[in-house]
């Protein structure tokens, strides 16, 4: 039987229609992410001299990870990460809520949160930083008033961070560093928004009805019926953020530049100062192979939290 | 046989796309003459050939609110010149590029294979970094052979060498870096000692003004260093590299000089505003609360408008400010100060022009250098123009123009200073940057009550460690 199929498969000309489909696919693909990234795991074992590329074996890892930056870069896309992510998605829970009580207006309301998304990162960060540099900056006569913020005002961009809660770890941020979680979370506020606004209302009004008929309060409502039904979307959002904000630099490039010192320096950021600042393409090579299993790191550990949590309940 | 088929057809693909995407190999430069032959004379092409350019300026920008205005008005004016002179041959296209973006994007081009231009406007600052990523061709054997070639000062040329020994740019102008002072904040004339400056600084802070703006910030991957930090090394007689391409900084001449620049900011000399980063740094000097600021010979043509501690408006809002403010004896340029029985110093940096690996038509670049330095009124209109320093070939510094109060006034402060390069033998020049100016950021901004010593050490052990 399975010999006769075999066959079949073999002799008939519409068995190989769906490979035809597939292969423009195939191509696209090998072209843009298989060989970039065959690229630079090669790219990643390799120094430039004056002769030529030079094969290093794993040196540039090495020298990475004997970077004092590198070390101060993970803290510091730790805390970012935290913050944004954390920050969009309370703000966006609660703006969708806010949203999906059906209040007059709320059409204009969605259109208008949605600019800041239209917006590129590199022009939001530059607006943002325009509104606090010192002396001459929008909010600088409000931030530099030491009545306001004791005992010699607040200037964002120039701010030392505070001594460490924690040993090395940057916590808590410089004020340059907050700043910056508030630009990015108000940029991705409102794709989040609307992704949360949407899957609330995928939640069945009967079922929020019934459990108001048998008591339960918003808050029980929210806790035991909204969060759970929404949660793949969370998830969703959670993924979007983490993402974005792991691998964005537009942001940093033109709101902090890293700075004040190195208060703001994202591995995003390290990545694009070694590679093409610093033109050392080897070692930026291996730092994008670092962050991406980062990236897939957070991704697994993600899911699979999700995965328990929905087992569990 | 044929269930193999779509396996084969994907590898032959992969092997196809692999193919394309692989960066072809750089091309090999093409020799320049050697040194004692003629120097080849250019192929006179059938029509006319595209001879490519990277300049940082735009021709098509026409806006007089511009920072690069003064480049760009330039190049709008030599092109059809150029053109002309070199009707049926030539015919220049010049592709602007962001002045921090385009040494990367060279060396980017060069390594994949991709489109280089045939002449590259570049500072010296990189020339090791090029040397190091087989950039630039080496141009020796030809520009020996060229009848400007004895004129050009040794030190600039010196700048373009690489540790092998080849050239990697032809210099066209220097670019010294002094302090611009507003005259009036020193009523004793501007301070020559640490000391002095002290005292000085201290007045001026009771009268609610500061001493000196400087490019203080982390920003441009540790751009400042080039800048007044460098300078403040150079004057304490620091330096950056033990002369055998390692760093060395825990010196006590380094040392002494953080500790000077920690004691001004800390006591307050420096605005905020200099750590702002993106050339913040120059608000404070164009409305004078700022009473110094040593930067770049180069730097008069971006810090505008101004306004003189008399109220006096310099409001053209272009390079001619500041040159009004030097002829009306406002503004006046200084060396740094410096310890007793230091003579001050300062950073330098060569602008030239280098001929990429793979440049198509290198020919055309090395015509177009002979256009520029066989006629001294051109050689100076572009010094004075892209080239914004004091020129490389002696001869054209007793052009006229350079008689102007600005150049002259350079030219006194800079014969009291000693100015040399801020990398020495350091060949990863740009980690080398950026490490060290964060450092001295953490050192004089962000605390304080670190131990420059160890701070400096950590510094030069990590650094050395890639050697």
């Amino acid at each position: 039987m399975e010999q006769t199929l075999k066959r079949r498969a073999g002799k008939s000309p519409r068995n190989w229609l769906p490979f035809w489909l597939i292969l423009p696919t195939i191509v696209v693909l090998l072209a843009i992410q298989v060989y970039p990234a065959i690229y630079t795991i090669w790219l990643s074992l390799q120094k430039r001299t004056p002769q030529g590329w030079e094969y290093v074996g794993l040196d540039n890892f090495r020298r990475l990870f004997g970077m004092g930056l590198f070390d101060e870069s993970v803290g510091h896309t730790i805390v970012f990460l935290v913050g944004y992510a954390g920050l969009t998605l309370i703000l966006g829970f609660f703006i969708a809520l806010l949203l999906n009580r059906n209040l007059r207006f709320s059409g204009l309301y969605i259109t208008l949160l949605f600019i800041p998304w239209i917006i590129a990162d590199i022009i939001t960060g530059m607006v943002f930083r325009l509104l606090v540099v010192p002396d001459y900056g929008l909010l600088s006569g409000i931030l530099q008033n030491p009545d306001i913020f004791p005992p010699n005002g607040l200037s964002i961009l120039t701010a030392v961070r505070p001594p460490s809660w924690f040993g090395n770890f940057p916590f808590p941020p410089a004020p340059a560093m907050i700043y910056l979680i508030l630009a990015s979370s108000w940029r991705a506020l409102p794709f989040i928004t609307l992704l949360l606004l949407a899957a609330m209302q995928t939640v069945p009004h009967e079922i929020i009805e019934s459990s108001r008929i048998d008591g339960a309060n918003g808050r029980q409502i929210v806790r035991h019926i909204m969060i759970p039904l929404m949660l793949p979307t969370l998830v969703v959002a959670l993924f979007s953020l983490t993402l974005s904000g792991m691998n964005g630099v537009g942001m940093v490039f033109s709101l902090t530049s890293g700075g004040p010192g190195t208060s703001t320096e994202v591995l995003s950021y390290l990545l694009y100062s070694i590679g093409w600042r610093q033109l050392n393409f080897g070692r930026a090579a291996a730092l994008a192979l670092l962050i991406a299993i980062i990236n897939w790191l957070l991704i697994a550990g993600t899911l699979r939290v999700t995965r328990l949590q929905q087992r569990s309940e | 046989m044929k269930a193999k088929w779509p396996l084969l057809a994907i590898l032959s693909l992969l092997v196809l796309v692999l193919a394309a995407c692989a960066a072809p190999a750089a091309p090999a430069a093409p020799a320049a003459p050697a040194a004692g032959e003629e120097a080849a004379p250019a192929e006179q092409p059938a029509q006319e050939i595209d001879f490519v350019t990277w300049y940082q300026y735009d021709q098509n920008n026409t806006d007089p609110k511009s920072d690069e205005r003064v480049g760009n008005a330039y190049l709008r004016k030599t092109i059809p010149e150029f053109n002309a002179a070199f009707e049926g041959k030539w015919n220049w296209v010049n592709q602007p590029k962001a002045f921090d973006k385009m040494n990367a994007e060279l060396v980017a081009a060069v390594q994949s294979g991709g489109e280089v231009p045939d002449l590259f406007e570049m500072g010296t600052n990189w020339v090791n970094l090029f040397y190091q990523n087989g950039t630039l061709q080496d141009l020796r054997g030809w520009a020996e052979q060229q009848p400007w070639w004895k004129d050009l000062d040794p030190s600039a040329i010196a700048a373009c060498t690489a540790p092998d020994g080849a050239l990697l740019c032809i210099p066209m102008s220097e670019r010294p870096h002094l302090v611009y002072v507003w005259k009036d904040r020193f009523p004793n004339g501007f301070p020559r000692t640490p000391e002095e400056f002290m005292k000085e600084a201290e007045r001026l802070k009771q009268e609610g003004l500061y001493a000196i703006t400087f490019f203080g910030s982390t920003d441009y991957d540790g751009e400042g260093l080039t800048r007044a930090i460098w300078t403040t090394i150079a004057s304490w007689g620091g330096s950056l590299d033990d002369g055998q391409g390692n760093m060395k900084l825990d010196t006590p001449e380094n040392i002494a000089a953080i500790e000077f620049l920690r004691e001004i900011v800390q006591r307050g000399y420096v605005p905020e505003i200099a750590f702002a980063g993106k050339f913040q740094e120059e608000e404070a000097f164009k409305d004078a609360s700022a009473a110094s600021f040593p930067t770049g010979l180069f730097g008069y043509r971006y810090v505008n408008p101004l306004t003189a501690p008399d109220g006096t408006q310099y409001s053209k809002g272009n390079e001619e400010d500041m040159l009004d403010a030097i002829a009306a004896g406002d503004v006046i340029l200084e060396p740094f100060v410096a310890p007793e029985g230091k003579k001050p110093g300062c950073g330098i940096e060569v602008n030239g022009f280098g001929i990429p690996v793979g440049a198509k038509h290198p020919e055309a670049a090395y015509d177009y250098i002979n256009w520029l330095m066989e006629d001294i009124d051109r050689n100076a209109e572009f010094v004075l123009g892209p080239g914004g320093g004091f020129p490389a070939l002696l001869t054209t510094r007793s052009h006229e123009l350079f008689q102007q109060p600005f150049y002259q006034e350079a030219a006194k402060a800079l014969s009291q200073s000693e100015c040399r390069p801020w990398y020495g033998s350091l060949m990863r020049v740009a980690e080398a940057q950026s490490m060290v100016m964060q450092t001295v950021y953490r050192l004089i901004k962000e605390d304080p009550t670190l131990d420059i010593a160890t701070e400096l050490r950590k510094t030069q052990e990590e650094y050395n460690a890639g050697n």
